[in-house]
């Protein structure tokens, strides 16, 4: 029944599948400035394959900056707390706080009519159905693909300002490969108090990824071809856990991103199976490559992850 | 019996451990309705389709009503349209049936994530080699979604996937 349902959604998204149209682009527009102007205070639901996580998400902007706080509802309560220059991870199972400084480059919203456009350039943006999710009337924005090398997406937003409820992503066949759903939202100000972290992780380890760029095409490496859509965003070399400096690029569609990981293989405990794992969108390909391991871990169908991982290459200079 | 009832719906029981909540839903209204109820909110979360609340005795009747065929009739030159709605109903029927058989075929040693992910990937992805995640394959998510356009789009929510696995926290060390 299921399957029979999927097929009829999935041919009238064939039927509406016109080019992008300018009110779509305007709506997710809306939902970019939404994003990063609203305070905010909710439950959702992340979904894949047969499992589902209740997560609580908190954000609050106001003249002092942005935070944003998620706490896992479901089993142990992990936390992630972001600022705008750091990510710091609370994982109480282990005791440890993982921080990553990488995203404080973001930029946002000066870099947003680029974005834009380059989403335009790989996705067709079209409109869907209005309905009501979490007791808010939502507007669908459907981005369709233009070929099969990454996911498509649908989205519901508020109609009045833009905030998104719901989130799917969905494989070449229409079927859905994960989703973020709303479940009850408040938006508004919210006590700065209900932002920090419950952990005080006093007695904590803590592993700082420090972040430093580095030229690994200088180092005699390259990702030969890459793939059609995707351009190189960053390089940089960080510090992992206890291993060795890793080298990592990413590729970005505007909306899905790709790193490649490379690091030397002397040295490391786990042995190197090459293959793919998966977790939800998320795929990881790993293979040996001239005494190195390549670990590729993108938002993008498994076949993108696996083709990015085949085009690196190793030419001693 | 609910929660034997959701880990049945979850595809956790082996057939041994199936036995004794498929048996009850069979004679036990409540746990037949909190099957009914685990699918409804399972179908309400992926934006399945309701049926209309009386479909089932509806079918049932009509199912019983039909004629059990031993030959298939010659195909009248304009159908009798009301026939054929049922017969299509009986095949999604066996269809579902399949489906539920396949389902609980599973062997027991089969990682059930891995048959999930499994049935999500295209032919081709069918031919790579699966293999467990790495045992950094947290620090790898981490250091990766810094990066990822969605971040603008959603805020922290897309973090949930480096957290969400303790399993793969526990491999770690």
């Amino acid at each position: 029944m299921r399957t029979l349902i999927g097929a009829l959604l999935l041919a009238c998204a064939a039927v509406a599948q016109a080019d992008t149209t300018p009110d779509a682009l305007d709506w997710l527009r809306k939902i970019y400035q939404g994003t990063d102007k609203l305070s905010y205070s909710g439950t959702f639901v992340y979904q894949q394959g047969e499992s589902t996580e209740t997560s609580r998400i908190t954000r609050l902007i106001d003249a002092n900056g942005e935070v944003e706080k998620l706490e896992t509802l479901d089993g142990t309560p992990r936390e992630i707390v972001r600022t705008r220059d750091a990510v710091r991870c609370y994982l109480p199972e282990s005791k440890t706080v993982k921080v990553d400084r990488s995203g404080g480059r973001r930029g946002f919203p000066a870099l947003l009519p680029e974005q834009l456009s380059k989403v335009a350039q790989n996705y067709k943006i079209t409109l869907g159905e209005v309905k009501r999710i979490a007791d808010y009337e939502c507007q669908a924005v459907i981005l369709m693909p233009k070929d099969d090398l990454r996911y498509g997406y649908k989205l519901w937003a508020d109609t009045k300002s833009g905030m998104l409820l719901k989130a799917r992503t969905f494989d070449e066949k229409g079927r859905m490969v994960e989703q973020f759903t709303f479940t009850m939202l408040a938006i508004g100000s919210v006590p700065r108090e209900t932002l920090k972290p419950r952990y005080s992780a006093q007695d904590w380890r803590i592993e700082d990824t420090a972040v430093a760029p580095i030229n690994l095409a200088e180092l005699g490496w390259s990702v030969n071809g890459g793939l059609p859509g995707f351009q190189k965003v960053d390089e940089v070399k960080r510090q992992l856990g206890d291993a060795k400096p890793v080298g990592q690029i990413v590729f970005s569609d505007g909306l899905a991103a790709v790193s490649v990981f490379i690091e030397a293989r002397e040295g490391r405990t786990e042995p190197v199976r090459t293959g793919l794992s998966s977790m939800g969108a998320i795929h990881i390909y790993t293979r040996e490559v001239a005494n190195h391991v390549v670990t590729v871990v993108g938002e993008a169908p498994a076949a993108s992850v696996r083709r990015i991982a085949d085009a690196v290459e190793y030419r001693p200079r | 019996m609910k929660s034997k009832i959701s880990a049945l719906m979850d595809g956790e029981l082996d057939e041994h451990e199936a036995t004794e909540p498929l048996a009850a839903l069979g004679r036990d209204r409540e746990a037949f309705e909190a099957w009914r109820r685990y699918h409804l909110i399972s179908d309400a979360l992926q934006d399945a389709q309701a049926l209309s609340p009386d479909f089932t005795p509806r079918f049932a009747a009509r199912l019983a009503q039909e004629p059990t065929l031993l030959a298939p009739p010659r195909l009248a030159v304009r159908g009798d349209s009301a026939r054929w709605i049922g017969l299509s109903a009986v095949a999604s029927v066996a269809a579902v049936a399949m489906v539920a058989w396949l389902a609980f075929s599973t062997p027991p040693g089969a990682a059930p994530d891995a048959v999930a992910v499994a049935s999500q990937e295209s032919a081709a992805s069918h031919e790579m080699t699966r293999v467990p995640p790495p045992q950094t394959a947290n620090d790898y998510l981490l250091a990766h979604q810094g990066y990822s356009p969605r971040l603008s789009l959603q805020g922290v929510a897309p973090y949930v996937r480096t957290v969400s696995d303790p399993q793969v926290e526990r491999r770690a060390r």
